[in-house]
């Protein structure tokens, strides 16, 4: 008997749909979500992951003496750890390597890829600054090797160097790795990895929240129209549109 | 006066290592020192190079010469950076982990253990840590109560460097009974357990000791099974699906060495489990998907049961798929070839799977890689895919696109290559039809008989059987053809050769020879009967059973030809002055070898077929021989397909002269 019944209510299903969804009023929404409790230590613990994560390290220090939030790690870390970022941040690769193999020289030695983009984030700084010869060395001696062990690292060698054949630099097919982001990508990687390294986790937790809400919400509007959040740095909720 | 380096280059940096060496020298040693660290770290290059120009025993005295010293800040710096250097050596170069350990690091390393400055604790304990993960570091030694009580103190301490360098001494240490059992006696179990909550490192650590102490050690496996009402197998099952590759691949290895010893985790579906979490790490882009192939291998070898059940979910398909995606790095290719292989040794279903022209294209391609590893692998696979006699019947090989690369593989510089090789073309060589054609085509039969004079003897074993196979129910031109490569000199050394199972296989390549056609039976007699002179020398004075066996079936083969060839055979058997091949007759019948007393009847049979012009007369020189008498005592010979020829012997004597043709 059911499947009889299926047939046909899987064929209206298109038509039916925008009819059937279940609206939901501010009033009752607001109502449901203050059922849901949530406790402070768990915003604060959030906040503070956040903090130490992206490296605010004042920020952290003052949020712990206010709220008595425990990060956790040593504040002390996020010190060299954002002293390795920027140093990559603003050109000086070398320094930070230097001081990526003070705080733990693993990271480089088990991490290829870290250290392969690093190097060659070293000779775009030289080609950026037009030591040609400086970098045609730096390229053979340190670079080419590790091509040798690893195909992409080869192509994206290759690339690299292609950059000393233009005249133009900024504007030849590869020139996006002198932009800017090429650093911050670069810095990125390495803050990364040395969180990794100190066992905690590479991203903080609060943007995966959001994006659980956003996903949350979108299956949601399959079903029913609700007082939503479209602008999440206001988090307003908006009158479901009927 | 300090002495700087003359620049950044190694050839000067490690020179002026050996020149600053003096703790007074301060400033300049510790700038060459961090120069060197920071030159090696995570370059190949520059370790090798450093290491040529001996920079690793330098860095050991200054180690060696700072640590001794008043325990001050100066020192510590120097220490820590040393320390770091000779770790760095030690990561992912194999010379250098030799080096460092041959250069004595290790004792000053440890020494280090116990120092009051807590960066200096941490410099020293990574460094271990990178040795003893080298296969190459010292084993520690722990039975000694001094050595554990150190080695608990590590694994008890505060300091998280230290407490995974003991789980890492343990992991690559641990392989004695007696050690498994006084660490689980010390309660490193509970500990390790405890620590499977810890940093990722920490964990995957902790997992890779568990396997070293439990491992082949069911008591061990039991209290492991047992801790905490069994919460240590939920944990570990737990970790089966964890998000880090490798910690889900660590947590597999534990809970299949657990099974193997006791019951825990023993159920089909645990062990399902772990199959398609194992499967699933093969497309895992680091090492683990390297490893993982082969932990796969390791459980299903020889464990039908599971092999049935990695089939029925599927999971060759998913091999293959993967396989057919290209590009594959070489151990892991090796890996799933030797598993897949693994299962077409049993399986008809898996090999069926397998013959897919896709497949194929994959085999051809690793049967021409550049590592030699996957070449057998290759060569291993084709052999247990074309033991399905079905298939072979069906000539569903119809593709021979494989043949040309695995001839071209009998020239394999590799013995081992060579061996997988033969492996392979002996089974796709008894192919019914084409696959012969094509080997001899590609020019495999010269090379065949030339290794067939190899001096090694699995090599010669494995020709011989191809050789055999490839005339197996081969056209007679091709038999020709293979005998006037192999002449009949060399196939009379083969009989002869020092090796029973070699014997075995050249005196079966004659059967094959001259089964079928009365007038090949001639080349057993040729160049003064070389080869039936031969064969009877091998019944006479040979102890092995097989070799009796074929050589009896051979004489049976040729006792089945025309009178001349039968009566030869009876007067080499019973000739006419000595009764010494009677002894051997009878002695045969006598054996418990089934297989040689029907052997020897089905001979007889042939010989006293009533057909031929002098039956009567064989039949009466068996029979003076004392032949006939002992097959009448064999008439319920327990062996039915013997007790039958027995039978038939004995109805074709009772046959009266004058009704024999």
């Amino acid at each position: 008997m059911s499947r009889l019944w299926f047939v046909p209510g899987q064929l209206n299903a298109t038509e039916s749909m925008s009819t059937s969804k279940k609206v939901i009023t501010r009033e009752e929404w607001e109502k449901k979500l203050k059922d849901v409790k949530i406790r402070k230590e768990d915003m604060n613990k959030l906040v503070m992951n956040f903090l130490v994560t992206e490296g605010y390290v004042e920020a952290a220090e003052k949020f712990r003496m206010e709220s008595g939030t425990q990060p956790e790690i040593d504040l002390a870390t996020i010190t060299d750890r954002m002293a390795v970022k920027k140093a990559v941040q603003s050109g000086n690769v070398q320094d930070a390597i230097e001081k990526v193999n003070d705080l733990n020289p693993e990271i480089l030695d088990t991490n290829p890829h870290l250290y392969f983009h690093l190097q060659q984030q070293r000779l775009i700084e030289l080609i950026r600054y037009g030591k040609v010869e400086a970098a045609l060395e730096f390229a053979q001696e340190e670079l080419a090797p590790r091509g040798e062990e690893n195909q992409s690292f080869l192509e994206e060698l290759e690339r690299t160097v292609a950059l000393l054949a233009f005249e133009d630099i900024k504007n030849c097919p590869y020139g996006e790795l002198l932009d800017l982001s090429q650093r911050l990508k670069t810095a990125s990687e390495v803050n990364a990895a040395i969180l990794t390294s100190q066992s905690h986790e590479k991203d903080p937790k609060l943007p995966s929240l959001l994006k659980m809400l956003i996903w949350a919400q979108n299956q949601l509007d399959e079903k029913a129209a609700y007082p939503r959040i479209n602008d999440l740095s206001t988090a307003t909720l908006e009158d479901p549109a009927v | 006066m300090p002495t700087l380096a003359a620049s950044n280059r190694p050839e000067d940096l490690a020179a002026s290592l050996s020149e600053v060496v003096g703790v007074e020298n301060g400033a300049a040693l510790l700038k060459t020192l961090r120069e060197v660290k920071n030159q090696i770290i995570g370059n190949k290059t520059k370790k090798l190079q450093y290491l040529h120009l001996g920079a690793v025993p330098k860095i050991v005295s200054v180690l060696a010469s700072a640590s001794s010293g008043t325990a001050d800040g100066g020192d510590s710096v120097i220490i820590v950076q040393a320390a770091a250097a000779l770790g760095s050596f030690a990561c992912g170069v194999e010379d250098g982990a030799r080096a460092v350990v041959e250069a004595g690091a290790v004792p000053h390393l440890v020494r280090l253990l116990s120092h009051p400055n807590g960066k200096v604790i941490d410099a020293g304990a990574r460094s271990l840590r990178m040795i003893f993960q080298s296969k190459l570091a010292p084993k520690y030694d722990m039975l000694p109560e001094e050595n554990m009580r150190f080695l608990l103190s590590l694994l008890n301490s505060e300091n998280e460097n230290a407490t995974e360098l003991a789980v890492r001494i343990i992991a690559h240490s641990c392989d004695k009974r007696e050690e498994q059992n006084a660490l689980c006696d010390a309660r490193v179990l509970q500990r390790l357990l405890h620590l499977l909550e810890g940093s990722l490192s920490q964990r995957d650590a902790s997992l890779a000791s568990i396997v070293a102490i439990v491992k082949n050690n069911s008591e061990v496996a039991r209290t492991f099974a047992s801790i905490d009402n069994g919460k240590s197998l939920g944990a570990l099952t737990e970790l089966i699906h964890d998000r880090y590759p490798r910690t889900r691949y660590l947590a597999c290895m534990c809970l299949i060495a657990i099974g193997e010893v006791s019951s825990f985790a023993h159920d089909l579906q645990t062990k399902t489990n772990l199959i398609l979490v194992l499967a699933k790490l093969l497309e895992d882009s680091s090492e683990v998907g390297d490893d993982s192939p082969f932990a796969l291998l390791d459980m299903i070898a020889d464990k039908e049961e599971l092999q049935v059940q990695i089939v029925a979910i599927n999971v060759v398909e998913k091999f293959c798929n993967y396989l057919e995606k290209g590009s594959i790095p070489p151990r892991r290719l090796q890996g799933i070839l030797l598993a897949l292989a693994e299962l077409c040794s049993k399986s008809e279903i898996c090999r069926g799977q397998l013959i897919s022209p896709q497949f194929l294209n994959v085999i051809v391609d690793a049967l021409q890689h550049e590592n030699a590893g996957v070449r057998i692998a290759a060569c291993t696979c084709l052999k247990n895919i074309s033991r399905s006699v079905k298939n072979l019947c069906a000539g569903r090989f119809s593709n021979e696109s494989f043949i040309v690369p695995l001839v071209k593989l009998l020239n394999d510089p590799s013995t081992s290559v060579q061996d997988a090789t033969l492996g392979a073309i002996c089974n796709v060589s008894i192919d019914f039809t084409s696959k012969k054609a094509a080997i001899v085509k590609c020019g495999g039969l010269p090379l065949l008989v030339q290794i067939s004079k190899s001096i090694d003897p699995s090599l010669r074993l494995k020709s011989v059987c191809a050789l055999r196979n490839l005339m197996f129910i081969a056209d007679g031109t091709l038999k020709e053809y293979i005998i006037s490569e192999l002449t009949i000199s060399e196939l009379t050394c083969l009989i002869c050769d020092s090796e029973h199972l070699i014997q075995e296989q050249a005196l079966a390549l004659v059967s094959n020879f001259i089964n079928g056609s009365i007038d090949l039976i001639e080349l057993v007699f040729a160049e003064d009967g070389l080869i039936i002179n031969a064969v009877m020398r091998q019944l006479r004075s040979n102890f092995a059973t097989q070799v009796s066996i074929q050589g009896m079936f051979l004489l049976c083969n040729i006792a089945a030809g025309d009178e001349s060839h039968k009566e030869a055979v009876l007067s080499y058997l019973i000739p006419l002055k000595s009764d010494e091949y009677a002894h051997l007759l009878i002695r045969f019948m006598q054996s418990k070898d089934k297989l040689l007393r029907t052997a020897t009847v089905w001979c007889i049979l042939n010989l006293t077929d009533p057909a031929g012009a002098n039956s009567s007369d064989r039949v009466r020189r068996l029979q003076d021989g004392g032949i006939i008498s002992q097959i009448k005592t064999m008439v319920n010979d327990p062996w039915l397909d013997c007790k039958f020829r027995v039978r038939k012997v004995l109805e074709q004597c009772m046959i009266p002269q004058s009704m024999r043709m």
